[in-house]
């Protein structure tokens, strides 16, 4: 028993196609604590819900392959571990809290029935006491009357009530790591709002550890302590949230951060980052980056540069700031 | 300041706008359900403005804009664009008015036909207005993909060879190459990736600058909203709630819905992170919206008045306008009745009966 709830090493996944070969990610390596709230950050396209999926095994295979040298949930390996010890595993020490909760739910059965299956399955209750113990997490995530809402059926719910369903399923067996893939992109800001409360007070309040899968930084900002930002598959830089969003140093993250727009803003213009992020197919040579970089030298165009440890646990994979750093020193 | 107003005239105006929708389906013989998505707005927009309208989803804010180049028809109300009222035109009149008014909508992946090559996509409205060779045509279209930062060789490209970013350069192109005056961008950039969304938006303002478009830009994005828009809306079920100067209502919001919602936005700012006001609930369904203020069930300073009593819009400042009655404040006779006492338990639950009931 270690501190360290989920440690993956080295994770690779293709899609191999008649083409050729697509690289969705490209060995990552993801450690996230007890009680941490590790965010992955990038654009559409980057692999940051192919590693989330990668994590739970649920890739269906083929087409995609995967690799991985160390999966390790809480010290036990996973790499191994066949479709059913997975399924005992899912759900009861990893949950996932879905982008849709629409398609998320099932729409013929009610949202008690949802809930009360991840209790039927992982810790053999009775029927009522699982439809008792489905009535307390709902009101834990704050869905109003239990009682009659755990009959309801997921059309009948909010878009924000439905999420919360998700949170409480999710939560349901207090899982040791919970993986929330966009949770809260369908949703309004105001409803957006009240979501990421529950999901912070239930995090807090429980010592889980959560991984947060988003493409929004300002839900970065206000929830996570380490943030691991992606681009085509691989990671660029990681730090955590006050290092990453105060001092950025990937030409990435500086623009992704820049574009974001503020309200304390007062000019016309968006600081906009030129061109857009290559096909997966076709990715650049060099750093995949550097088409789009400004700061771009010719290093850059034919060489990846390492992804390296700069100081107390940050890094960063960019050959600027590499030389910079050789500079310095 | 408001003497100045009536000077400019408006190019498009909304007056009393209301519009509903029937709910299909039902049990034959019951009276027949209506969503009111849009009730009772009334809005001016200057020429060669950007005109923000600001909400939730459900809240009326697409419906305004199908509304205002008359996709949908109104149910009482009227639009009128420089002058003439779109629901009195003919037909002939409608279609050449209609040119001067284009769309961009929300997602670049569903609105560009995927069977169209790009020159069939951009060129349409031309073809349509008729009255121009194949050449003009061709070199017209050229002249736009370069405007919107495209190049010649995608003319025979078809849309699914191109990314979020440049489909809705596609979009836009298509959307200005009749030259109109008026141009309701639906959500143009929410359903793009970050990095993409400052390109888009720097490519609507230039053009705004160039061609001195009058925008309308509908959005979720309070903080992008707040740096293009000159004035703006705030709807909440299908009624302003809140308009103005962007400024005023940044700087001075009144209505509790307007400060619930700027402090929502969540930013990525840590040193300047403030509390944010959580709002209750979820948003009321439009079909039985409630009777007095539409916001009062959400509101945390809701008091009894506003459960029966919708709140009338009141300028508290020179282009400012509110409909609160925290802001407004009630007559004498009110008070009297005691309708600007806090709201007890029991209200809401006998007002939840009432709803169960009429339902």
């Amino acid at each position: 028993m270690s501190d360290l709830m989920l440690k993956l090493r080295n994770l690779k996944v293709i899609f191999p196609n008649e083409i050729g070969i697509l690289k969705a990610v490209e060995g990552i390596d993801l450690d996230i604590h007890r009680g941490e709230c590790v965010a992955v950050v990038g654009e559409s396209g980057c692999g940051k819900s192919v590693t989330a999926l990668a994590i739970m095994k649920l890739l269906n295979s083929p087409p995609a392959l995967m690799r991985v040298d160390e999966l390790q949930l809480d010290g036990e390996e996973l790499k191994d571990y066949s479709d059913t010890k997975m399924q005992e595993i899912r759900g009861k020490q990893i949950a996932m809290i879905f982008q849709d909760a629409m398609t998320a739910l099932n729409p013929v059965m009610t949202i008690g029935n949802q809930i009360d299956e991840v209790y039927l399955r992982h810790s053999k209750m009775t029927k009522k006491k699982a439809r008792e113990a489905t009535i307390t997490v709902l009101r834990l995530v704050g869905v109003p009357e239990p009682e009659s809402r755990a009959n309801n059926f997921p059309h009948q719910l909010s878009g924000g009530m439905r999420q919360r369903v998700l949170i409480a399923m999710a939560f349901a067996t207090m899982p040791k790591l919970i993986i929330a893939d966009e949770p809260t992109t369908a949703l309004d800001v105001t409803i957006q709002a009240q979501v990421l409360n529950v999901l912070n007070d239930m995090q807090k309040k429980h010592q889980m550890s959560l991984l947060l899968i988003t493409h929004d930084l300002s839900v970065v900002a206000n929830m996570a302590d380490m943030v691991y930002v992606m681009y085509c598959g691989k990671v660029v830089e990681k730090g955590t949230v006050k290092q990453l969003f105060t001092n950025p140093h990937h030409p990435y993250t500086v623009g992704l951060l820049a574009s974001v727009p503020k309200l304390s803003d007062t000019h016309h213009h968006f600081v906009q980052i030129p061109d857009c992020v290559p096909h997966p197919m076709f990715k650049p040579a060099g750093c995949y980056f550097h088409p789009r970089c400004t700061h771009a030298i010719d290093i850059c165009s034919k060489e990846m540069p390492p992804l390296v440890s700069v100081e107390d646990g940050r890094q960063i994979r960019c050959w600027n700031c590499l030389n910079q750093m050789k500079g310095g020193k | 300041m408001s003497d100045n107003q009536e000077i400019k005239s408006p190019i498009l105006e909304l007056k009393n706008l209301t519009v509903n929708f029937p709910v299909k389906g039902g049990l034959p013989f019951t009276p027949k359900k209506w969503i009111q998505a849009v009730s009772d707005v009334s809005l001016q927009i200057e020429s060669g403005e950007t005109f923000g309208i600001v909400g939730e989803s459900g809240c009326g804010k697409s419906t305004i804009g199908n509304a205002m180049v008359g996709m949908v028809r109104p149910t009482s109300g009227s639009v009128i664009f420089k002058g003439s009222n779109l629901n009195t035109l003919s037909r002939s009149e409608f279609k050449e008015t209609r040119r001067h008014m284009q769309m961009i909508f929300q997602d670049p992946y569903s609105s560009l036909n995927p069977r169209f090559t790009v020159y069939q996509i951009i060129s349409e409205p031309l073809y349509i207005q008729g009255g121009a060779t194949k050449e003009q045509m061709t070199e017209r279209v050229v002249e736009l993909l370069k405007l919107v930062g495209l190049s010649e060789k995608d003319l025979y490209r078809y849309p699914s060879d191109f990314s979020g970013g440049q489909r809705q350069r596609i979009g836009i192109a298509r959307a200005i190459i009749l030259n109109p005056d008026f141009l309701i961008c639906d959500e143009p950039v929410s359903a793009l990736d970050v990095s993409v969304h400052a390109q888009i938006l720097n490519l609507l303002m230039e053009l705004q600058d160039k061609l001195k478009i009058t925008y309308v830009f509908i959005s979720h994005n309070l903080a992008v909203v707040k740096n293009i828009c000159e004035h703006m809306v705030v709807m909440y079920l299908g009624k302003v709630m809140e308009s103005g100067t962007t400024e005023a209502i940044y700087n001075n919001p009144k209505h509790p819905y307007t400060k619930a919602l700027i402090s929502a936005v969540l930013d990525i700012d840590l040193e300047h992170s403030q509390k944010r006001i959580l709002l209750k609930g979820d948003i009321p369904s439009p079909i039985n919206p409630p009777k007095g203020c539409r916001f009062w069930q959400r509101c945390p300073y809701a008091m009894k008045g506003c459960i029966d009593h919708p709140a009338e819009m009141v300028e508290i400042e020179p282009n400012h306008f509110v409909a609160c009655h925290l802001v407004s404040g009630f007559s004498i006779e009110d008070k009297t009745a005691g309708l600007n006492c806090p709201i007890e338990e029991e209200h809401v639950l006998k007002h939840n009966d009432e709803k169960k009931q009429s339902n």
